[in-house]
Protein backbone atom coordinates (compact mmCIF):
# COMPACT_ATOMS: atom_id res chain seq x y z
CA UNK A 1 0.00 0.00 0.00
CA UNK A 2 1.24 3.40 -0.96
CA UNK A 3 0.45 5.99 1.63
CA UNK A 4 -1.16 9.01 0.10
CA UNK A 5 -1.59 12.37 1.67
CA UNK A 6 -5.06 13.67 2.42
CA UNK A 7 -4.46 16.51 -0.01
CA UNK A 8 -3.85 14.13 -2.92
CA UNK A 9 -6.95 12.14 -2.04
CA UNK A 10 -9.09 15.24 -1.92
CA UNK A 11 -7.68 16.40 -5.24
CA UNK A 12 -8.44 13.16 -7.06
CA UNK A 13 -11.89 13.02 -5.44
CA UNK A 14 -12.59 16.55 -6.68
CA UNK A 15 -11.33 15.76 -10.16
CA UNK A 16 -13.55 12.69 -10.54
CA UNK A 17 -16.51 14.65 -9.24
CA UNK A 18 -15.97 17.44 -11.77
CA UNK A 19 -15.54 15.01 -14.65
CA UNK A 20 -18.68 13.04 -13.88
CA UNK A 21 -20.71 16.21 -13.41
CA UNK A 22 -19.43 17.44 -16.73
CA UNK A 23 -20.36 14.18 -18.46
CA UNK A 24 -23.86 14.35 -16.99
CA UNK A 25 -24.15 17.94 -18.14
CA UNK A 26 -23.24 17.02 -21.73
CA UNK A 27 -26.20 14.61 -21.84
CA UNK A 28 -28.60 17.22 -20.52
CA UNK A 29 -27.23 19.94 -22.81
CA UNK A 30 -28.06 17.93 -25.92
CA UNK A 31 -31.54 17.09 -24.68
CA UNK A 32 -32.29 20.73 -23.90
CA UNK A 33 -30.74 21.84 -27.18
CA UNK A 34 -32.86 19.42 -29.23
CA UNK A 35 -36.02 20.42 -27.40
CA UNK A 36 -35.15 24.11 -27.87
CA UNK A 37 -34.52 23.84 -31.61
CA UNK A 38 -37.48 21.57 -32.38
CA UNK A 39 -39.80 23.67 -30.25
CA UNK A 40 -38.60 26.95 -31.78
CA UNK A 41 -38.91 25.76 -35.36
CA UNK A 42 -41.85 23.42 -34.98
CA UNK A 43 -44.20 25.72 -33.12
CA UNK A 44 -44.38 27.99 -36.23
CA UNK A 45 -45.96 25.16 -38.19
CA UNK A 46 -48.75 24.72 -35.65
CA UNK A 47 -52.10 26.11 -36.72
CA UNK A 48 -55.61 24.76 -37.17
CA UNK A 49 -54.86 23.54 -40.70
CA UNK A 50 -51.81 21.61 -39.51
CA UNK A 51 -53.99 19.45 -37.28
CA UNK A 52 -57.10 19.19 -39.44
CA UNK A 53 -56.19 19.19 -43.16
CA UNK A 54 -54.67 16.76 -45.59
CA UNK A 55 -51.19 17.49 -46.94
CA UNK A 56 -51.07 20.09 -49.69
CA UNK A 57 -48.75 20.08 -52.69
CA UNK A 58 -45.66 22.27 -52.30
CA UNK A 59 -46.35 25.94 -52.73
CA UNK A 60 -50.03 25.69 -51.88
CA UNK A 61 -51.11 27.27 -48.61
CA UNK A 62 -53.06 25.52 -45.85
CA UNK A 63 -51.92 21.92 -45.93
CA UNK A 64 -51.75 19.81 -42.77
CA UNK A 65 -50.75 16.42 -41.45
CA UNK A 66 -54.11 15.30 -40.05
CA UNK A 67 -53.98 12.07 -42.04
CA UNK A 68 -50.48 11.29 -40.72
CA UNK A 69 -51.51 11.97 -37.10
CA UNK A 70 -54.47 9.65 -37.48
CA UNK A 71 -52.43 7.04 -39.33
CA UNK A 72 -49.69 7.00 -36.69
CA UNK A 73 -52.31 6.63 -33.97
CA UNK A 74 -53.96 3.73 -35.80
CA UNK A 75 -50.69 1.95 -36.50
CA UNK A 76 -49.32 2.40 -32.97
CA UNK A 77 -52.59 1.35 -31.33
CA UNK A 78 -52.82 -1.76 -33.51
CA UNK A 79 -49.16 -2.54 -32.81
CA UNK A 80 -49.83 -2.15 -29.07
CA UNK A 81 -52.75 -4.58 -29.27
CA UNK A 82 -50.49 -7.14 -30.91
CA UNK A 83 -47.23 -6.53 -29.07
CA UNK A 84 -48.33 -5.83 -25.49
CA UNK A 85 -50.37 -8.97 -24.71
CA UNK A 86 -47.76 -11.21 -26.30
CA UNK A 87 -44.97 -9.34 -24.53
CA UNK A 88 -46.66 -9.49 -21.14
CA UNK A 89 -47.46 -13.19 -21.44
CA UNK A 90 -43.88 -13.85 -22.54
CA UNK A 91 -42.62 -11.88 -19.54
CA UNK A 92 -44.88 -13.89 -17.24
CA UNK A 93 -43.43 -17.08 -18.66
CA UNK A 94 -39.88 -15.84 -18.13
CA UNK A 95 -40.47 -14.65 -14.57
CA UNK A 96 -42.87 -17.30 -13.25
CA UNK A 97 -42.28 -20.51 -15.16
CA UNK A 98 -39.08 -20.20 -17.18
CA UNK A 99 -36.70 -19.98 -14.25
CA UNK A 100 -33.80 -22.38 -14.22
CA UNK A 101 -34.87 -24.46 -17.22
CA UNK A 102 -33.25 -24.55 -20.59
CA UNK A 103 -36.23 -23.34 -22.62
CA UNK A 104 -36.61 -20.31 -20.35
CA UNK A 105 -32.93 -19.50 -20.74
CA UNK A 106 -33.12 -19.68 -24.53
CA UNK A 107 -36.25 -17.52 -24.63
CA UNK A 108 -34.53 -14.95 -22.41
CA UNK A 109 -31.47 -14.98 -24.66
CA UNK A 110 -33.60 -14.64 -27.80
CA UNK A 111 -35.47 -11.71 -26.25
CA UNK A 112 -32.20 -9.94 -25.47
CA UNK A 113 -30.98 -10.48 -29.00
CA UNK A 114 -34.27 -9.19 -30.41
CA UNK A 115 -33.93 -6.01 -28.38
CA UNK A 116 -30.63 -5.35 -30.12
CA UNK A 117 -31.84 -5.93 -33.68
CA UNK A 118 -31.76 -2.65 -35.65
CA UNK A 119 -35.31 -1.57 -36.40
CA UNK A 120 -34.59 -1.24 -40.11
CA UNK A 121 -33.96 -4.99 -40.24
CA UNK A 122 -37.33 -5.62 -38.61
CA UNK A 123 -38.80 -3.38 -41.33
CA UNK A 124 -37.09 -5.38 -44.08
CA UNK A 125 -38.22 -8.64 -42.50
CA UNK A 126 -41.86 -7.55 -42.46
CA UNK A 127 -41.44 -6.19 -45.99
CA UNK A 128 -40.55 -9.70 -47.09
CA UNK A 129 -43.24 -11.24 -44.94
CA UNK A 130 -46.26 -9.01 -45.59
CA UNK A 131 -45.49 -6.51 -48.36
CA UNK A 132 -43.94 -8.78 -50.98
CA UNK A 133 -46.52 -11.52 -50.38
CA UNK A 134 -49.56 -9.20 -50.55
CA UNK A 135 -48.08 -7.08 -53.32
CA UNK A 136 -48.64 -3.72 -51.61
CA UNK A 137 -47.55 -1.63 -48.63
CA UNK A 138 -50.03 -1.49 -45.79
CA UNK A 139 -50.72 -0.11 -42.33
CA UNK A 140 -51.06 -3.70 -41.13
CA UNK A 141 -47.49 -4.42 -42.15
CA UNK A 142 -46.38 -1.24 -40.35
CA UNK A 143 -48.21 -2.24 -37.18
CA UNK A 144 -46.71 -5.73 -37.37
CA UNK A 145 -43.19 -4.30 -37.62
CA UNK A 146 -43.78 -2.04 -34.63
CA UNK A 147 -45.32 -4.93 -32.66
CA UNK A 148 -42.21 -7.04 -33.28
CA UNK A 149 -40.07 -4.20 -31.92
CA UNK A 150 -42.33 -3.82 -28.86
CA UNK A 151 -42.49 -7.51 -28.03
CA UNK A 152 -39.03 -7.99 -26.48
CA UNK A 153 -39.14 -4.63 -24.68
CA UNK A 154 -42.45 -5.44 -23.02
CA UNK A 155 -41.37 -9.03 -22.26
CA UNK A 156 -38.14 -8.00 -20.57
CA UNK A 157 -39.62 -5.15 -18.53
CA UNK A 158 -42.48 -7.43 -17.50
CA UNK A 159 -40.00 -10.06 -16.37
CA UNK A 160 -37.95 -7.48 -14.45
CA UNK A 161 -41.01 -6.03 -12.76
CA UNK A 162 -42.39 -9.44 -11.77
CA UNK A 163 -38.98 -10.37 -10.39
CA UNK A 164 -39.25 -7.43 -8.01
CA UNK A 165 -42.29 -9.04 -6.38
CA UNK A 166 -41.02 -10.95 -3.32
CA UNK A 167 -41.43 -14.71 -3.37
CA UNK A 168 -43.11 -14.61 0.05
CA UNK A 169 -46.08 -12.95 -1.62
CA UNK A 170 -46.36 -15.77 -4.14
CA UNK A 171 -46.00 -18.33 -1.38
CA UNK A 172 -48.71 -16.72 0.75
CA UNK A 173 -51.07 -16.77 -2.19
CA UNK A 174 -50.37 -20.43 -2.86
CA UNK A 175 -50.45 -21.28 0.86
CA UNK A 176 -54.07 -20.09 0.96
CA UNK A 177 -54.91 -22.68 -1.65
CA UNK A 178 -54.82 -20.40 -4.66
CA UNK A 179 -54.16 -22.01 -8.02
CA UNK A 180 -51.00 -20.66 -9.55
CA UNK A 181 -52.61 -18.77 -12.44
CA UNK A 182 -55.00 -17.02 -10.09
CA UNK A 183 -52.22 -16.11 -7.67
CA UNK A 184 -50.22 -14.65 -10.56
CA UNK A 185 -53.12 -12.59 -11.90
CA UNK A 186 -54.66 -11.42 -8.64
CA UNK A 187 -51.58 -10.93 -6.50
CA UNK A 188 -48.33 -10.77 -8.47
CA UNK A 189 -49.76 -8.65 -11.30
CA UNK A 190 -51.37 -6.29 -8.86
CA UNK A 191 -48.18 -5.94 -6.87
CA UNK A 192 -46.26 -5.16 -10.05
CA UNK A 193 -49.01 -3.20 -11.82
CA UNK A 194 -47.38 0.22 -11.95
CA UNK A 195 -44.11 -1.28 -13.15
CA UNK A 196 -45.98 -3.12 -15.89
CA UNK A 197 -47.78 0.06 -16.96
CA UNK A 198 -44.44 1.88 -17.02
CA UNK A 199 -42.92 -0.79 -19.26
CA UNK A 200 -45.86 -0.70 -21.65
CA UNK A 201 -45.85 3.10 -21.90
CA UNK A 202 -42.11 3.20 -22.54
CA UNK A 203 -42.46 0.56 -25.26
CA UNK A 204 -45.24 2.59 -26.90
CA UNK A 205 -43.12 5.73 -26.66
CA UNK A 206 -40.18 3.89 -28.17
CA UNK A 207 -42.05 2.62 -31.26
CA UNK A 208 -44.09 5.75 -31.90
CA UNK A 209 -40.91 7.49 -32.99
CA UNK A 210 -39.69 4.68 -35.26
CA UNK A 211 -39.25 5.55 -38.93
CA UNK A 212 -37.14 2.85 -40.53
CA UNK A 213 -39.55 -0.06 -39.99
CA UNK A 214 -42.42 1.99 -41.45
CA UNK A 215 -40.50 3.01 -44.58
CA UNK A 216 -40.68 -0.54 -45.90
CA UNK A 217 -44.12 -1.41 -44.57
CA UNK A 218 -46.72 1.33 -44.10
CA UNK A 219 -44.83 3.65 -46.44
CA UNK A 220 -46.87 6.87 -46.57
CA UNK A 221 -49.93 8.26 -48.25
CA UNK A 222 -51.44 11.66 -48.97
CA UNK A 223 -54.95 10.38 -48.15
CA UNK A 224 -56.98 9.70 -45.04
CA UNK A 225 -56.15 6.29 -43.49
CA UNK A 226 -59.57 4.81 -44.19
CA UNK A 227 -58.21 1.28 -44.27
CA UNK A 228 -54.99 -0.16 -42.90
CA UNK A 229 -54.88 -2.52 -45.87
CA UNK A 230 -53.20 0.14 -48.01
CA UNK A 231 -50.20 2.45 -47.71
CA UNK A 232 -50.92 4.49 -44.61
CA UNK A 233 -49.96 8.06 -43.77
CA UNK A 234 -47.83 8.42 -40.65
CA UNK A 235 -45.86 11.17 -38.96
CA UNK A 236 -42.35 9.72 -38.99
CA UNK A 237 -42.20 8.88 -42.69
CA UNK A 238 -43.82 12.26 -43.37
CA UNK A 239 -40.98 13.92 -41.46
CA UNK A 240 -38.50 11.86 -43.46
CA UNK A 241 -40.04 12.80 -46.83
CA UNK A 242 -40.75 16.46 -46.08
CA UNK A 243 -37.42 17.19 -44.43
CA UNK A 244 -35.58 15.79 -47.46
CA UNK A 245 -37.70 17.80 -49.89
CA UNK A 246 -36.46 21.08 -51.37
CA UNK A 247 -39.68 22.96 -50.52
CA UNK A 248 -39.65 25.42 -47.63
CA UNK A 249 -43.25 24.87 -46.57
CA UNK A 250 -42.81 21.11 -46.51
CA UNK A 251 -39.67 21.49 -44.42
CA UNK A 252 -41.65 23.70 -42.07
CA UNK A 253 -44.33 21.02 -41.80
CA UNK A 254 -41.62 18.44 -41.03
CA UNK A 255 -40.49 20.57 -38.08
CA UNK A 256 -44.06 20.74 -36.86
CA UNK A 257 -44.50 16.99 -37.14
CA UNK A 258 -41.19 16.49 -35.28
CA UNK A 259 -42.39 18.68 -32.45
CA UNK A 260 -45.65 16.75 -32.28
CA UNK A 261 -43.90 13.36 -32.02
CA UNK A 262 -41.37 14.68 -29.54
CA UNK A 263 -44.08 16.12 -27.32
CA UNK A 264 -46.03 12.86 -27.44
CA UNK A 265 -42.97 10.77 -26.55
CA UNK A 266 -42.03 13.15 -23.71
CA UNK A 267 -45.59 13.02 -22.40
CA UNK A 268 -45.56 9.21 -22.46
CA UNK A 269 -42.23 9.16 -20.62
CA UNK A 270 -43.49 11.56 -17.96
CA UNK A 271 -46.66 9.53 -17.49
CA UNK A 272 -44.59 6.37 -17.16
CA UNK A 273 -42.36 7.96 -14.54
CA UNK A 274 -45.32 9.24 -12.59
CA UNK A 275 -46.98 5.82 -12.65
CA UNK A 276 -43.78 4.25 -11.38
CA UNK A 277 -43.28 6.82 -8.66
CA UNK A 278 -46.87 6.38 -7.53
CA UNK A 279 -46.18 2.69 -7.04
CA UNK A 280 -42.96 3.22 -5.12
CA UNK A 281 -44.96 4.86 -2.33
CA UNK B 1 -64.61 -29.53 12.89
CA UNK B 2 -61.30 -29.93 14.67
CA UNK B 3 -62.79 -31.60 17.74
CA UNK B 4 -64.31 -34.47 15.84
CA UNK B 5 -60.88 -35.89 15.24
CA UNK B 6 -60.06 -36.11 18.90
CA UNK B 7 -62.94 -38.49 19.51
CA UNK B 8 -62.09 -40.60 16.52
CA UNK B 9 -61.21 -44.04 17.93
CA UNK B 10 -58.70 -44.71 15.21
CA UNK B 11 -56.11 -45.58 17.80
CA UNK B 12 -53.71 -47.67 15.77
CA UNK B 13 -52.71 -44.50 13.94
CA UNK B 14 -51.07 -43.26 17.10
CA UNK B 15 -47.96 -45.36 17.47
CA UNK B 16 -45.98 -45.43 20.64
CA UNK B 17 -43.67 -42.51 20.03
CA UNK B 18 -41.70 -39.92 21.85
CA UNK B 19 -44.30 -37.43 20.69
CA UNK B 20 -46.83 -38.53 23.24
CA UNK B 21 -45.70 -37.19 26.53
CA UNK B 22 -46.92 -37.01 30.08
CA UNK B 23 -50.30 -35.37 30.17
CA UNK B 24 -51.37 -36.56 26.76
CA UNK B 25 -50.15 -40.12 26.98
CA UNK B 26 -53.23 -41.44 28.75
CA UNK B 27 -55.55 -39.56 26.41
CA UNK B 28 -54.27 -41.50 23.41
CA UNK B 29 -55.16 -38.71 21.06
CA UNK B 30 -54.48 -39.65 17.46
CA UNK B 31 -51.96 -37.20 16.06
CA UNK B 32 -53.15 -34.69 13.49
CA UNK B 33 -49.92 -34.88 11.55
CA UNK B 34 -47.53 -37.83 11.42
CA UNK B 35 -44.14 -37.48 9.84
CA UNK B 36 -42.24 -40.65 8.96
CA UNK B 37 -38.70 -40.85 7.63
CA UNK B 38 -38.86 -37.47 5.99
CA UNK B 39 -35.80 -36.50 3.98
CA UNK B 40 -35.42 -33.27 2.06
CA UNK B 41 -33.05 -31.94 -0.56
CA UNK B 42 -32.24 -28.53 -1.99
CA UNK B 43 -30.78 -29.70 -5.26
CA UNK B 44 -28.08 -32.13 -4.16
CA UNK B 45 -27.78 -30.73 -0.67
CA UNK B 46 -29.71 -32.77 1.87
CA UNK B 47 -31.37 -30.57 4.47
CA UNK B 48 -33.53 -33.01 6.47
CA UNK B 49 -32.57 -36.49 7.63
CA UNK B 50 -35.12 -39.14 8.64
CA UNK B 51 -37.44 -36.78 10.49
CA UNK B 52 -40.14 -38.48 12.57
CA UNK B 53 -42.69 -36.39 14.39
CA UNK B 54 -46.26 -36.60 15.68
CA UNK B 55 -48.12 -33.31 15.90
CA UNK B 56 -51.05 -33.51 18.31
CA UNK B 57 -54.32 -31.72 17.60
CA UNK B 58 -55.24 -28.57 19.49
CA UNK B 59 -51.78 -28.21 20.87
CA UNK B 60 -49.05 -25.74 20.07
CA UNK B 61 -45.91 -27.48 18.91
CA UNK B 62 -42.78 -25.38 18.79
CA UNK B 63 -39.86 -26.14 16.53
CA UNK B 64 -36.58 -24.74 17.80
CA UNK B 65 -32.97 -24.98 16.75
CA UNK B 66 -30.13 -22.88 15.40
CA UNK B 67 -30.36 -21.10 12.05
CA UNK B 68 -30.16 -23.34 9.02
CA UNK B 69 -31.06 -26.51 10.93
CA UNK B 70 -34.11 -27.26 8.79
CA UNK B 71 -36.96 -25.95 10.96
CA UNK B 72 -38.67 -23.98 8.21
CA UNK B 73 -37.81 -26.59 5.61
CA UNK B 74 -39.57 -29.18 7.76
CA UNK B 75 -42.89 -27.36 8.07
CA UNK B 76 -42.78 -26.26 4.43
CA UNK B 77 -43.29 -29.92 3.55
CA UNK B 78 -46.64 -30.07 5.38
CA UNK B 79 -48.40 -27.82 2.86
CA UNK B 80 -46.12 -28.83 -0.03
CA UNK B 81 -45.23 -25.17 -0.61
CA UNK B 82 -41.66 -26.20 -1.43
CA UNK B 83 -43.12 -27.52 -4.70
CA UNK B 84 -43.00 -23.98 -6.05
CA UNK B 85 -39.28 -24.50 -6.51
CA UNK B 86 -38.09 -26.92 -9.11
CA UNK B 87 -34.87 -27.97 -7.38
CA UNK B 88 -36.41 -28.91 -4.03
CA UNK B 89 -37.71 -32.36 -3.27
CA UNK B 90 -38.86 -34.44 -0.35
CA UNK B 91 -39.02 -38.16 0.33
CA UNK B 92 -40.78 -39.99 3.12
CA UNK B 93 -44.30 -39.88 4.45
CA UNK B 94 -46.43 -37.16 5.96
CA UNK B 95 -49.96 -38.03 7.04
CA UNK B 96 -52.70 -35.53 7.81
CA UNK B 97 -55.45 -37.24 9.84
CA UNK B 98 -54.06 -40.55 8.63
CA UNK B 99 -54.15 -39.59 4.95
CA UNK B 100 -50.94 -39.22 2.99
CA UNK B 101 -50.27 -35.75 1.66
CA UNK B 102 -47.06 -36.66 -0.13
CA UNK B 103 -48.35 -38.16 -3.37
CA UNK B 104 -50.55 -36.60 -5.99
CA UNK B 105 -52.78 -34.63 -3.66
CA UNK B 106 -55.09 -31.71 -4.34
CA UNK B 107 -52.87 -28.81 -3.24
CA UNK B 108 -55.81 -26.46 -3.17
CA UNK B 109 -57.73 -28.50 -0.62
CA UNK B 110 -54.56 -29.43 1.29
CA UNK B 111 -53.65 -25.78 1.67
CA UNK B 112 -57.15 -24.91 2.78
CA UNK B 113 -56.71 -27.43 5.59
CA UNK B 114 -53.16 -26.35 6.41
CA UNK B 115 -52.68 -22.60 6.59
CA UNK B 116 -49.34 -20.86 6.79
CA UNK B 117 -48.07 -17.64 8.31
CA UNK B 118 -44.72 -16.31 7.16
CA UNK B 119 -41.86 -14.55 8.84
CA UNK B 120 -42.50 -11.20 7.22
CA UNK B 121 -46.12 -10.06 7.03
CA UNK B 122 -47.30 -10.56 3.46
CA UNK B 123 -50.43 -8.45 2.93
CA UNK B 124 -51.71 -8.76 -0.63
CA UNK B 125 -51.73 -5.50 -2.62
CA UNK B 126 -55.44 -4.94 -2.03
CA UNK B 127 -57.77 -3.66 0.68
CA UNK B 128 -57.96 -5.09 4.19
CA UNK B 129 -61.34 -6.61 3.39
CA UNK B 130 -60.18 -8.13 0.10
CA UNK B 131 -57.17 -9.69 1.79
CA UNK B 132 -59.43 -11.82 3.96
CA UNK B 133 -62.04 -12.29 1.25
CA UNK B 134 -59.43 -13.63 -1.19
CA UNK B 135 -59.15 -17.06 0.40
CA UNK B 136 -62.88 -17.26 1.07
CA UNK B 137 -63.67 -16.59 -2.57
CA UNK B 138 -61.24 -19.32 -3.59
CA UNK B 139 -62.88 -22.04 -1.55
CA UNK B 140 -66.51 -21.09 -1.01
CA UNK B 141 -69.41 -19.68 -2.96
CA UNK B 142 -70.74 -17.01 -0.66
CA UNK B 143 -73.28 -14.26 -1.01
CA UNK B 144 -72.12 -10.71 -0.38
CA UNK B 145 -73.52 -10.62 3.13
CA UNK B 146 -72.16 -14.05 4.03
CA UNK B 147 -68.76 -12.99 2.77
CA UNK B 148 -68.81 -9.79 4.81
CA UNK B 149 -69.91 -11.85 7.80
CA UNK B 150 -67.09 -14.37 7.46
CA UNK B 151 -64.52 -11.62 6.94
CA UNK B 152 -65.68 -9.90 10.12
CA UNK B 153 -65.55 -13.16 12.06
CA UNK B 154 -62.04 -13.94 10.88
CA UNK B 155 -60.80 -10.45 11.72
CA UNK B 156 -62.50 -10.72 15.08
CA UNK B 157 -60.84 -14.03 15.90
CA UNK B 158 -57.50 -12.56 14.90
CA UNK B 159 -58.13 -9.77 17.43
CA UNK B 160 -57.98 -7.19 14.67
CA UNK B 161 -61.60 -6.24 14.02
CA UNK B 162 -61.75 -3.33 16.44
CA UNK B 163 -58.62 -1.79 14.94
CA UNK B 164 -59.60 -2.11 11.27
CA UNK B 165 -63.40 -2.01 11.19
CA UNK B 166 -63.33 1.61 10.00
CA UNK B 167 -60.64 1.04 7.38
CA UNK B 168 -61.71 -2.15 5.66
CA UNK B 169 -61.35 -0.49 2.29
CA UNK B 170 -57.92 0.96 2.96
CA UNK B 171 -54.94 -0.78 1.41
CA UNK B 172 -53.66 -3.50 3.72
CA UNK B 173 -50.12 -2.21 3.31
CA UNK B 174 -51.12 0.90 5.27
CA UNK B 175 -51.51 -1.15 8.47
CA UNK B 176 -48.67 -1.46 10.99
CA UNK B 177 -46.40 -4.50 10.84
CA UNK B 178 -48.10 -6.19 13.78
CA UNK B 179 -51.54 -5.50 12.34
CA UNK B 180 -50.42 -6.84 8.97
CA UNK B 181 -49.29 -10.07 10.60
CA UNK B 182 -52.62 -10.45 12.40
CA UNK B 183 -54.33 -9.75 9.08
CA UNK B 184 -52.36 -12.64 7.60
CA UNK B 185 -53.54 -14.82 10.49
CA UNK B 186 -57.14 -13.68 9.88
CA UNK B 187 -56.72 -14.47 6.21
CA UNK B 188 -55.44 -17.95 7.02
CA UNK B 189 -58.14 -18.84 9.57
CA UNK B 190 -60.96 -17.43 7.43
CA UNK B 191 -60.94 -20.58 5.29
CA UNK B 192 -61.25 -22.77 8.41
CA UNK B 193 -58.05 -24.76 8.30
CA UNK B 194 -57.24 -27.58 10.71
CA UNK B 195 -53.59 -26.74 11.07
CA UNK B 196 -51.77 -23.42 11.22
CA UNK B 197 -48.09 -23.42 10.36
CA UNK B 198 -46.23 -20.37 11.62
CA UNK B 199 -42.74 -19.70 10.35
CA UNK B 200 -41.18 -17.31 12.87
CA UNK B 201 -44.32 -15.19 12.84
CA UNK B 202 -43.05 -12.59 15.31
CA UNK B 203 -39.43 -12.20 14.29
CA UNK B 204 -40.12 -9.15 12.12
CA UNK B 205 -42.38 -7.25 14.50
CA UNK B 206 -42.00 -5.30 17.73
CA UNK B 207 -42.37 -6.75 21.25
CA UNK B 208 -45.82 -5.29 21.93
CA UNK B 209 -47.22 -6.69 18.69
CA UNK B 210 -45.47 -9.96 19.50
CA UNK B 211 -47.28 -10.16 22.84
CA UNK B 212 -50.59 -9.69 21.03
CA UNK B 213 -49.83 -12.45 18.59
CA UNK B 214 -48.75 -14.80 21.37
CA UNK B 215 -52.06 -14.16 23.13
CA UNK B 216 -53.81 -14.86 19.87
CA UNK B 217 -51.98 -18.17 19.43
CA UNK B 218 -53.08 -19.17 22.93
CA UNK B 219 -56.72 -18.57 22.02
CA UNK B 220 -56.47 -20.14 18.57
CA UNK B 221 -55.17 -23.45 19.85
CA UNK B 222 -58.68 -24.30 21.07
CA UNK B 223 -59.75 -24.67 17.45
CA UNK B 224 -56.56 -25.33 15.53
CA UNK B 225 -53.43 -27.38 15.62
CA UNK B 226 -50.52 -24.98 15.63
CA UNK B 227 -46.93 -25.61 14.64
CA UNK B 228 -44.65 -22.67 15.22
CA UNK B 229 -41.04 -22.29 14.19
CA UNK B 230 -39.27 -19.87 16.47
CA UNK B 231 -35.82 -18.57 17.20
CA UNK B 232 -37.03 -17.20 20.47
CA UNK B 233 -36.63 -19.84 23.18
CA UNK B 234 -38.64 -17.85 25.72
CA UNK B 235 -41.44 -17.69 23.21
CA UNK B 236 -41.35 -21.46 22.70
CA UNK B 237 -41.39 -21.97 26.46
CA UNK B 238 -44.26 -19.49 26.94
CA UNK B 239 -46.69 -20.63 24.30
CA UNK B 240 -46.01 -24.22 23.29
CA UNK B 241 -47.15 -27.54 24.72
CA UNK B 242 -44.61 -29.60 22.81
CA UNK B 243 -41.18 -28.73 21.54
CA UNK B 244 -39.03 -30.34 18.88
CA UNK B 245 -35.34 -29.51 18.82
CA UNK B 246 -33.77 -29.62 15.37
CA UNK B 247 -30.07 -29.70 14.71
CA UNK B 248 -28.42 -29.96 11.30
CA UNK B 249 -31.50 -31.52 9.75
CA UNK B 250 -32.08 -34.10 12.47
CA UNK B 251 -34.77 -34.04 15.12
CA UNK B 252 -32.59 -34.41 18.19
CA UNK B 253 -35.32 -34.40 20.78
CA UNK B 254 -39.07 -34.06 20.91
CA UNK B 255 -41.25 -33.92 23.98
CA UNK B 256 -43.41 -31.87 26.28
CA UNK B 257 -42.11 -28.31 26.35
CA UNK B 258 -41.76 -28.40 30.13
CA UNK B 259 -39.57 -31.47 29.99
CA UNK B 260 -37.46 -30.15 27.09
CA UNK B 261 -36.75 -26.92 28.90
CA UNK B 262 -36.26 -28.27 32.41
CA UNK B 263 -34.93 -31.76 31.92
CA UNK B 264 -33.72 -32.39 28.37
CA UNK B 265 -32.70 -35.97 27.66
CA UNK B 266 -30.00 -35.10 25.14
CA UNK B 267 -26.81 -33.20 25.77
CA UNK B 268 -27.19 -31.19 22.52
CA UNK B 269 -30.64 -30.00 23.55
CA UNK B 270 -29.31 -28.91 26.91
CA UNK B 271 -26.43 -27.05 25.30
CA UNK B 272 -28.74 -25.21 22.95
CA UNK B 273 -31.27 -24.30 25.59
CA UNK B 274 -28.65 -23.07 27.99
CA UNK B 275 -27.18 -20.93 25.23
CA UNK B 276 -23.94 -22.77 24.68
CA UNK B 277 -24.43 -22.66 20.90
CA UNK B 278 -26.89 -21.53 18.29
Amino acid sequence: MIHRSEKARRASDGLVKIMSNLAALIGIVFLVWIIYVVLGRGIRAFNIDFFTRLPAPPGIEGGGVASAILGTLEIVILAAFMGIPAGILGGVYLAEFGKGNRFGASVRFATNVMMGIPSIIVGLFVYGLLVVTTGHFSGYAGATALAIIMLPIVARTTEDMLNLVPNELRESGLALGSPRWRMTLAIVFRAASSGLITGVLLAVARVSGETAPLLFTALNSPYWPTSLNQPTANLTVTIFNYAMSPYRDWQQTAWGASLLIMAAVLALNFTARMAFREARK
Amino acid sequence: MPFEQTTNPDRQLAPAHAGKQEADVHLEIPPRIQVRNLNFWYGKHQALFDNNLDILPNRVTAIIGPSGCGKSTHIRVYNRIYKLYRDQHAEGEVLLDGQSIMGEVDFIELRRKIGMIFQRPTPFPMSVFENVAYGLRLHYRLSKSELADRVEKALDRAALWDEVKDKLNDPATALSGGQQQRLCIARAIAVEPEVLLMDEPTSAIDPLATAKIEELIESLKLSYTIVIVTHNLQQAARISDYTAFFYEGYIIEYGATKQIFTNPAKKQTENYITGRFG
